[in-house]
């Protein structure tokens, strides 16, 4: 059984005072949300209805240290429906940077640069539809280079960089591109 | 209806339309257009031989376009008066109507539009409601796929004397749908589109299924609903009947319906939420409860008569609890769903109040008003000789009437005495009974009298304001004891003078409040005092005064609590500026507001109070 004693009733405040987060007491849980989400249908867990009604509630660890709050891939299709005017990926950020400052981290494959193999063309920085990547210049061997510094917390592992990477210098943790290439030998070959 | 047509002191004016009213409570003038039927009402007997021979056939209103109907017609069989009329846009002037007429020599092709000018004691709105179109939800596919229909095309088929005689056929093949889902709160509950909820939905969603149950007992019947909504007698019981008869309900609102292009079902995807599970159903036809909206010539009307909209488009009563049935034009009274969505009940009963608030003041002799109205001096008033009509202008309820080369003149039985008129008048030409300029600056001269740069002087409206500085009161807020309050009837009334002439007596802080916006109790006084109030901080800057000692807040009856914390904040401001600055930017501005405040002393009174 839950145990209300423990809940803090003014979590939706804190989250309410971050950017993105303003709309949250909007939300009248008519789950046009849920039936829309592409991630709902894949993963039955992630259930944005249910993390705003659990920050409504105050369930603050439980939201915090949730896996599911880094789950939003900010497609909006949810928005598009939503009869309160509630944009889910604005505050799925809020509660993110919440959730950041209290010290947890985002458990999910990230974009990863080769810096041996990366010509610091910076084709992965235009593609980026989140703005993760940034141009930096790095002393690296002794002359100044530029490199893709990705971060971690904007990236969302859709992986667009490591498609449009033309050396393979980028890609997500678990699916770069010798991965999948390796996959397609192994699926050709049992094909015969 | 037959009734209503029949009785003796009850004249039916159908197929027509309000053009304007004016006039007062007791005195309207209403212009009516007839438009013409081409029918003569005397000779019709409604026998129905000109429909039959009729070659015009078009989409039939009143069945929502299920069944077609001639270019010659009644809206439906029960009309009342039962007199057929000649839709002229669709005629083709055959004339086959006139044959089949024949002695009755009922038809009359020469009619035109004619105005007829009403003399009424007193008016009862009933314009009722429109249904909303669903279309602009894309998501929901009405339009695209054939099988989704909205309630009142369900109605038409449901009804014995509709165009399918009852059996709710599903649009695609003409078969009884062997399932059927219902979605609740289509574009009603939904910021996008009507905030409101609609209120009846629920209950006609509920009979509407049952009587799908009644009908075809293997029907599979199931509702998408956010919350289901029965707060009035025995309505409960009558949805827990419904659970109990095997209908689904289904708490959770669809993302999306999509159709099965080969056997043209449709498959309703939602969240349900009671069992945290997604559910793709997959159904024959798909009926939408959609919002209740206020009519087309809601606002045009509403214009006519003085009524206000309120932000959803329906009429707004005078007060939301005490006179839900008055408007703020005396004599005008509202009835039925032009007020706000409701139910045949609600508006039965509304109804019956409204004949019952008529009828008070039509077998009244006279008429008591408050007393508590605005009169023009005419030898003040400037329209005599220069185009002025400033008064009427700001007049919320049109009744100040201003005629070139005459002073402007005040129909006392629109007049509620905002006050609005009396502030913005430049010459001063007009004074308000109770409310007068002599009284209030006494009332100021008073309360300004010992000490004033330790004092706010707080002008508070009587509806909200003064209001919820008596539930600061009352509630036992803590406030500092430094304002002292003067009401007015609203804060149209609030002259700029006055503020001036409180610096001029030394007052520390002044604060302007009033009603919110939406509150306002004399339709648009807020929103001239609001006008007004924006240009007093810079105005008072230049006379050497800090704008921040000038404050404007808007405080309803209820906020006792925003009432003593804005008492204190000001009281916080007086005591950071200190009373020697205060005093030496009054001496400072002083010569300039006498300046500005000299034409005051020419309105009778004044200059006695200003000792002068």
């Amino acid at each position: 059984m839950m145990n209300v004693v423990g809940f803090n009733p003014h979590f939706k405040d804190e989250i309410a005072a971050e950017p993105g987060g303003e709309k949250i007491e909007l939300c009248f849980s008519c789950g046009t949300c849920v039936a829309a989400c592409p991630i709902s249908w894949i993963d039955e867990n992630y259930n944005p209805r249910r993390l705003i009604k659990m920050v409504v509630l105050g369930m603050r660890a439980q939201v915090l240290s949730s896996p599911l709050i880094w789950l939003c891939s900010a497609c909006d299709l949810c928005y598009r429906h939503c009869p309160r005017g509630v944009r889910i990926s604005d505050l799925m950020n809020a509660i993110r940077n919440v959730a950041i400052r209290e010290g947890y981290e985002p458990d999910r494959a990230v974009a990863q640069v080769n810096e041996w193999a990366c010509a610091g063309c910076g084709l992965c920085a235009q593609v980026c539809p989140y703005d993760a990547i940034e141009l930096t210049p790095v002393w690296q061997w002794g002359k100044l280079s530029t490199l893709p510094i990705v971060d971690k917390l904007l990236c969302h592992g859709c992986g667009t960089c490591g498609a449009i990477c033309p050396v393979s210098a980028i890609g997500i943790t678990g699916s770069r591109d010798e991965i999948i290439v390796d996959q397609i030998i192994e699926f050709a070959a049992g094909m015969g | 209806m037959v009734d209503a047509a029949r009785h003796p002191n009850i004249t039916l004016l159908t197929y027509a339309q309000v053009q304007n009213v004016s006039g007062y409570i007791g005195n309207f003038q209403v212009q009516v257009l007839k438009q013409p039927r081409y029918v003569i009402p005397e000779r019709c007997n409604g026998c129905g031989l000109c429909p039959e021979v009729c070659p015009i056939e078009i989409p039939n209103e009143f069945e929502e376009g299920i069944a077609p109907r001639k270019a010659i017609y009644v809206p439906q069989p029960q009309a009342v008066p039962l007199i057929y009329t000649i839709d002229i846009d669709n005629c083709i002037k055959c004339y086959k109507c006139v044959d089949a007429c024949g002695k009755l020599h009922a038809i009359d092709f020469s009619q035109q539009p004619e105005e007829v000018t009403l003399d009424v004691g007193t008016i009862v709105v009933a314009t009722g409601y429109d249904v909303w179109d669903p279309s602009p939800i894309e998501e929901y596919g009405y339009g695209r796929s054939e099988n989704i229909i909205t309630a009142l095309e369900l109605e038409r088929l449901i009804g014995e004397s509709g165009p399918t005689a009852g059996r709710c056929t599903r649009p695609s093949d003409g078969e009884i749908p062997s399932s059927v889902a219902f979605i609740q709160c289509v574009g009603s509950r939904d910021s996008r589109y009507h905030e409101y909820c609609s209120g009846f939905c629920c209950m006609y969603t509920i009979k509407n299924a049952l009587v799908f149950k009644e009908k075809y007992p293997d029907t599979e019947v199931s509702i998408f609903y956010i919350d289901i909504r029965t707060p009035s007698k025995g309505y409960e019981e009558f949805y827990l009947r419904a659970r109990n008869e095997g209908i689904l309900f289904i708490q959770g609102r669809p993302s999306q319906i999509t159709e099965d292009l080969e056997t043209k079902n449709l498959i309703v995807r939602a969240e349900n939420i009671e069992l945290d599970q997604l559910v793709e159903l997959e159904t024959e036809m798909v009926v939408l409860s959609t919002a209740a909206v206020p009519r087309n010539e809601a606002t045009t009307l509403g214009q006519a008569l003085t009524i206000p909209n309120d932000p959803s488009g329906f009429y707004m009563e005078y007060h939301p609890k005490l006179k839900p049935i008055d408007t703020p034009s005396e004599g005008i009274f509202l009835a039925g769903a032009a007020q706000g969505p409701k139910d045949i009940p609600a508006s039965v009963s509304q109804g019956s109040a409204a004949a019952g608030r008529a009828g008070r003041i039509m077998v009244a002799d006279t008429w008591l008003i408050e007393p508590i109205v605005a009169h023009v001096w005419p030898d003040r008033c400037i329209n005599t000789t220069k185009k002025c009509a400033i008064c009427a202008d700001k007049c919320p309820y049109n009744a100040i009437v201003v005629e070139p080369d005459k002073p402007s003149e005040i129909i006392t039985a629109m007049c509620h005495g905002c006050g609005a008129c009396v502030a913005e008048c430049p010459h001063n030409a007009i004074t308000q009974m109770h409310f007068s300029d002599v009284q209030i600056l006494a009332q100021m001269h008073a309360v300004l009298a010992d000490k004033p740069e330790e004092k706010i002087l707080a002008l508070m409206c009587h509806w909200c304001s003064y209001g919820g500085a008596d539930t600061a009161g009352v509630s036992h807020f803590k406030y500092p004891s430094s304002s002292r309050g003067i009401r007015v009837m609203c804060s149209a009334r609030m002259d700029t003078d006055f503020i001036f002439e409180a610096f001029r007596l030394g007052a520390g802080m002044v604060l302007a409040s009033g009603c919110h916006e939406q509150d306002c109790h004399y339709i648009t006084g807020q929103q001239h005092a609001a006008k007004r109030f924006n240009k007093i901080p810079r105005r008072i800057e230049r006379m050497g005064i800090s704008p921040e000692r000038f404050r404007v807040e808007w405080i309803s009856a209820a906020e006792g609590a925003k009432y003593a914390r804005v008492i204190t904040e000001m009281d916080e401001t007086l005591r950071s500026l200190g009373v020697e600055r205060i005093q030496e930017e009054n001496d400072q501005a002083r010569p300039k507001i006498e300046k500005s405040l000299s034409r005051w002393l020419e309105v009778p009174g004044v200059a006695e109070v200003l000792g002068k």
